[in-house]
């Protein structure tokens, strides 16, 4: 297997982008190849990127019903397991019961869906890649993030797009 | 919102981030002040540990007195966060973006501030865990028909989804911290940021996610303090609290007494770390207009619990009402709750120059909170104390040294709490403020221009 | 940052690509409603039927008397059905109007007119005063009346005023509220003409100057908010004083405030359905997903809330159990009543809470309707339990302790049936009726929107901006 190299473009406005991110698609650079950074949301599609695809809806589907299940042995299989009536109520008394089922069902349904943004998000992320400290200052980054020996075709695109700078894979270490 | 500053994205890191990455001249005295209230309530408790819960003021009948009060107090403080992040993130509302992390943060200190008020209550602190169903050895099992059982559930639920929440929407900007701090601070913050690097795919995902979390966290929300307010009133054993209305009640309570709450530590942002650019009398001007319709439906919420506690005609629930209302001590107190809760702040509230000064809105809303507190030890002291014809056993109640200490030193926690998060990470959301410049745009309508906003 | 405008189909608010201007607006939408098709009069016919069979079923009762209170239940629960549905609908104008929602200006006005069905709750109402009982006998009343004062009859009185003030209102709200459409088709009539000579009374002199636009929104917010006061209000008086008191033992300081909080699900309820009828039926294909998708997520949320307020009275009754809370909890959903519970419970909370969590089904127009035809027939069920029950055990009033016996179900005869079909076919003809005086749509606020909605070139994509001009 080819070593994967990342190299980033870093433009100062929307359009200019925009423009490089045409160009690196007319490269023959495909859609898992390129991304954009940037250091606060935009309207989805400002730089005439595809829609962003993703399958959180699952999580707190699946988590729900974790919590339901998990509440519903803990409630009744305690009380069955140690039956000592109270308040002349049942032994498996529906409302009670319902609480805690209900909040495991919630919490349940809570941390999947976190665990499901880390995920989708594809964090942690142990190595960046290309990156640049001045996309949280307003700048946008394009990487490009290929075989090795195509990294380089990507650099003189972004370069010829205009980028204010060109970033390599680690080169990202220093600060103003 | 008509006013509203242009700040481009450097300008904000460097406003927004001075006081993180730098030392404000007035935080150490701050925190070590704090900090000392909360020693000595800590040394107050140490004390109690080792005399026992005799020192506290309570006694039979009275059995739940200050740290109870408080309990109920801090849990209503803890719906702020929520109220005010989820939902007007939900409604798509501009103006929160300043002030949801702070709320949510006031949030998570609450609520750790209400649950240590039962480690200081209880008589055997030690024995806190018997809660949890453990003991697969021996099968004894917390009985889950306890109201006692299900706070836990509850708050627990509550204090994990709001962490979950800060962290979430965190992550963006310990990425921006990440990007601007050096040596062992930023291996910190890029640990803590997970890799960040704000592709179009993480953003969405942001977005998905504060409008997922919003949704789930708003049911736990008015579970929990149902929750509370059941461990009041699903008992029949003390005037007062035995009460349908008491859920409902509750929450709007919290709300009204979270808000007033978001209100305060709003204008101490203002003050403290200089955000007035950020934070405008806009700002204010909503969340007072917001508090009006809150406080509003907290009083109708009140009258009816009233009327219908008189609809009873039952003697020993008039007797009750009677003594809150028009003996020694309780009687004033109610007046004070009364006037500070409503009767001052809203109609203050109706007027617009009130609205828009972070320095009427501060002193109203602590007023707000001091009558509320009064409130909830209204709602739980007098009905205890049984003062009512043929009951053998009139109580009363007054505070112990250490239930003074320990309630201030809940209040020193949570303000210390905010202060050294505010320290560790932004307060004011960056990437949410940066979206906010994003978003903003306007309309030119004949002669005047109208501001208006982005939507997707 | 903003880029330049471009003429862009009006996507969002109103999904009407022709609507461009403001004359193309009120061209479009007020020759729709110059005249009625004979389908709309046979539907009004129809209704009216209904109507009369409803007087017809009332006469029949009065002729039995209104001593026997257990014979008026039916009756009480039709009227707090109408209270519930049609008498809420128009907060579905009101509050996104203070929360300034851009979406609901389409189905404001479908909102508002439904304050005229209060005249339907303001005739059952008449009879109703009869027919509760005295308070000599010693049941409850909040207003602390002791037997033997002469007191004002306050149930009778308070309430009367505020179901004549919520009606009242509500005639305001509406006019104040159309009063420019009204000018508007006054000015697309003949000169001379019978129309013309209605819509100049109507309007009033309305022409439309900066002043009359600041009055008009003025007291659209008053009379929005005091509408929203009597509305609670009425369900605060009705429910206490015509439900709770004839129920022995029965004090719940939560009920009032429940029964309003459920008149907001319902009322929701019934401006998605009326707002599906305006699509599918009548044409009004502006009524799009963006409206279907706000009013089905505020059902949602009240949905939820139905639940909530249900199982705070009920946890904190059944908890306790003391005998007259048992007793109340047998009455109205362990008892006779069981059945009627499980429906109202599946159709109001069950069946809308796990479907319009599918974002698929909370996003369609139909999905929506579906689960508002769901929840209309739950609170009427969940009316017909209460009030029923209620009034079958309104003898034992005077007695505090409790309900002593529970009696068996009580069924329908047929001139319960033919009340209970009069007063909804009778609210629907009077809607109809009133659809025929003021434009359905609200055309102002349409014309308003395209001031204040536009679609903008960002960069790569086009964006919609939304001004505010508050």
């Amino acid at each position: 297997m080819l070593a994967r190299r990342s190299v980033l473009g870093l433009f100062k406005g929307v359009d200019e982008a925009a423009d490089a991110l045409d160009a690196v698609r007319a490269g023959g650079f495909e859609q898992h190849e390129y991304e954009i950074l940037t250091g606060t949301p935009y309207p989805e599609g400002a730089f005439g990127e595809e829609e962003p695809k993703h399958s959180l809806y699952r999580y707190p589907l699946i988590g729900a019903a974790c919590g339901f299940i998990i509440g519903l042995i803990l409630t009744a299989g305690t009380q069955l397991a140690f039956p000592l009536v109270t308040g002349g109520k049942p032994i498996l008394s529906i409302p009670p019961m319902s609480i805690i089922m209900y909040e495991g069902t919630m919490l349940g349904a809570i941390i999947f869906t976190v665990i499901g943004i880390i995920i989708e998000s594809r964090l942690p992320r142990l190595f960046m890649g290309a990156y640049d400290t001045r996309i949280t200052e307003g700048y946008i980054g394009l990487t490009v993030t290929t075989d090795a020996e195509r990294v380089g075709k990507a650099e003189e695109i972004l370069t010829g797009a205009g980028a204010e700078d060109i970033k390599r894979g680690w080169e990202q270490t220093d600060f103003d | 919102m008509q006013e509203y500053t242009y700040a481009t994205d450097k300008e904000l890191n460097q406003s927004l981030l001075k006081d993180v990455l730098g030392m404000p001249k007035w935080w150490l005295g701050a925190v070590s002040f704090l900090a000392l209230v909360w020693l000595m309530g800590l040394g107050a408790y140490g004390w109690e540990l080792n005399q026992g819960i005799g020192v506290l003021g309570v006694n039979r009948p009275v059995y739940w007195g200050f740290l109870i009060t408080n309990f109920v107090f801090w849990i209503g403080i803890s719906h702020a966060g929520i109220m005010v992040s989820a939902i007007l993130r939900l409604t798509q509302a501009e103006w929160r973006r300043p002030v949801t992390r702070a709320a949510e943060v006031l949030t998570l200190f609450s609520l750790l501030a209400a649950l240590s008020n039962i480690m200081f209550h209880v008589g055997r602190p030690w024995r806190l865990y018997w809660v949890a169903p453990y003991d697969f050895e021996r099968g004894v099992w917390p009985n889950i028909r306890s109201p006692f059982v299900w706070d836990p559930s509850a708050v627990g639920t509550y204090l994990i989804g709001s962490s979950l929440f800060v962290f979430i929407a965190l992550i963006p900007d310990l990425a921006a911290l990440r990007d601007r701090s050096t040596g062992l601070p930023r291996k910190f913050y890029a640990m803590a940021s997970l890799g960040f690097r704000g592709t179009q795919s993480q953003w969405k995902l942001q977005a998905v996610a504060g409008i997922l979390l919003s949704a789930l966290v708003l049911p736990v929300f008015v579970s929990v303090h149902s929750i509370v307010s059941w461990d009041f009133a699903v008992s029949i054993g003390v005037e007062g609290w035995h009460s349908t209305i008491f859920a409902p009640y509750f929450i709007i309570g919290a709300i009204h007494s979270g808000v007033s709450a978001v209100a305060m530590v709003m204008a101490l942002m203002v003050w403290l770390w200089k955000w007035d650019k950020y934070i405008t009398p806009d700002h204010f001007d909503a969340i007072g207009r917001l508090l009006i319709i809150v406080a509003t439906t907290w009083f109708f919420f009140f009258a009816l619990e009233w009327i219908f506690a008189l609809y009873t005609l039952e003697g020993p629930e008039l007797s009750l009402r009677e003594w809150q209302v028009f003996r020694l001590p309780m009687g004033p107190l109610f007046l004070t709750f009364m006037i500070t809760a409503y009767f001052i702040p809203v109609p203050a509230w109706l007027f617009k120059a009130v609205r828009r000064s972070p320095k009427w809105m501060f002193w109203t809303t602590i007023l707000v909170n001091i009558g509320m507190w009064l409130e909830r030890f209204l709602i739980i002291v007098p009905g205890l104390q049984r003062r009512q014809p043929f009951e053998f056993e009139w109580g009363s109640y007054a505070p112990s040294i250490v239930e003074i200490l320990l309630v201030a030193s809940t209040f020193a926690f949570v303000g210390m709490g905010i202060l050294i998060f505010a320290k560790i990470f932004p307060l004011i959301p960056l990437f949410d403020m940066k979206e906010g410049t994003r978003l903003r745009d306007t309309i030119r309508v004949g002669r005047r221009v109208v501001p208006a906003s982005i939507r997707e | 940052m903003a880029n330049e405008a471009i003429h862009y189909p009006l996507g969002h608010a109103a999904d009407n690509p022709k609507w461009t201007s403001a004359e193309i607006i009120t061209d479009d939408l007020l020759s729709r409603r110059e005249k009625a098709s004979k389908t709309f009069w046979i539907a009004t016919s129809v209704f009216g039927v209904l109507l009369a069979l409803g007087v017809i079923g009332m006469i029949m009762r009065l002729v039995d008397g209104v001593s026997d209170t257990a014979q008026w239940g039916y009756t009480a629960a039709v009227l707090s059905f109408m209270l519930t549905t049609a008498s809420a609908a128009p907060m579905v104008a009101i509050a996104p109007r203070v929360a300034k929602g851009h979406w609901r200006r389409i189905v404001s006005r479908p909102a508002e007119i439904w304050s005229v069905a209060g005249l339907i709750s303001l005739l059952l109402f008449i009879p109703m005063l009869w027919a509760l009982p005295s308070l000599e006998d010693g049941r409850r009343s909040m207003w602390f009346y002791h037997p033997g004062e002469v007191y004002p009859y306050s149930p009778h009185l308070w309430t009367t005023l505020a179901i004549v003030a919520l009606v009242v209102v509500g005639f305001m709200l509406l006019w104040v509220s159309a009063l420019p459409d009204l000018a508007a088709v006054r000015d697309r009539s003949p000169l001379g003409s019978a129309v013309r000579r209605r819509y100049t009374w109507l309007s009033r002199g309305w022409i439309g100057t900066s002043a009359q636009w600041d009055w008009q929104k003025h007291r659209i917010g008053i009379l929005g908010a005091f509408y929203f006061l009597m509305l609670i209000t009425v369900h605060f008086l009705f429910s206490i004083d015509f439900l709770m008191t004839l129920v022995p033992g029965w004090i719940d300081a939560l009920y009032p405030a429940t029964h309003a909080a459920n008149a907001l699900q319902a009322g929701v309820a019934t401006v998605i359905l009326t707002m599906f009828f305006l699509r599918r039926f009548c044409g009004y294909k502006e009524i799009g997903h963006d409206q279907f998708w706000g009013l089905g997520k505020l059902m949602f949320a009240l949905s939820l809330m139905w639940f909530w307020f249900w199982f705070s009275s009920f946890n904190v009754f059944w908890y306790g159990k003391k005998p007259n809370e048992e007793a109340v909890l047998e009455l109205f959903i362990k008892g006779p009543y069981l059945p009627i519970f499980y429906l109202t419970f599946i159709t109001v909370f069950i069946v809308p809470m796990f479907t319009m969590i599918w974002n698929f089904f909370r996003r369609s127009v139909w999905g929506p309707a579906i689960i508002s035809v769901s929840v209309l027939i739950g609170t009427f069920f969940d009316r017909v339990r209460i009030y029923v029950g209620a009034y079958s055990v309104s003898d034992q009033a005077g007695n505090h302790e409790g309900i002593e016996t529970i009696p068996p179900t009580v069924y329908p005869d047929l001139a319960d049936v033919f009340i209970v079909v009069g007063a909804i076919g009778g609210a629907i003809f009077v809607y109809m009726l009133a659809t025929r005086v003021f434009p359905i749509i609200n055309v102002w606020e349409q014309k308003e929107l395209l001031l204040y909605k536009l679609h903008k070139k960002y960069h790569r994509t086009v964006v919609l901006v939304l001004g505010k001009p508050e």
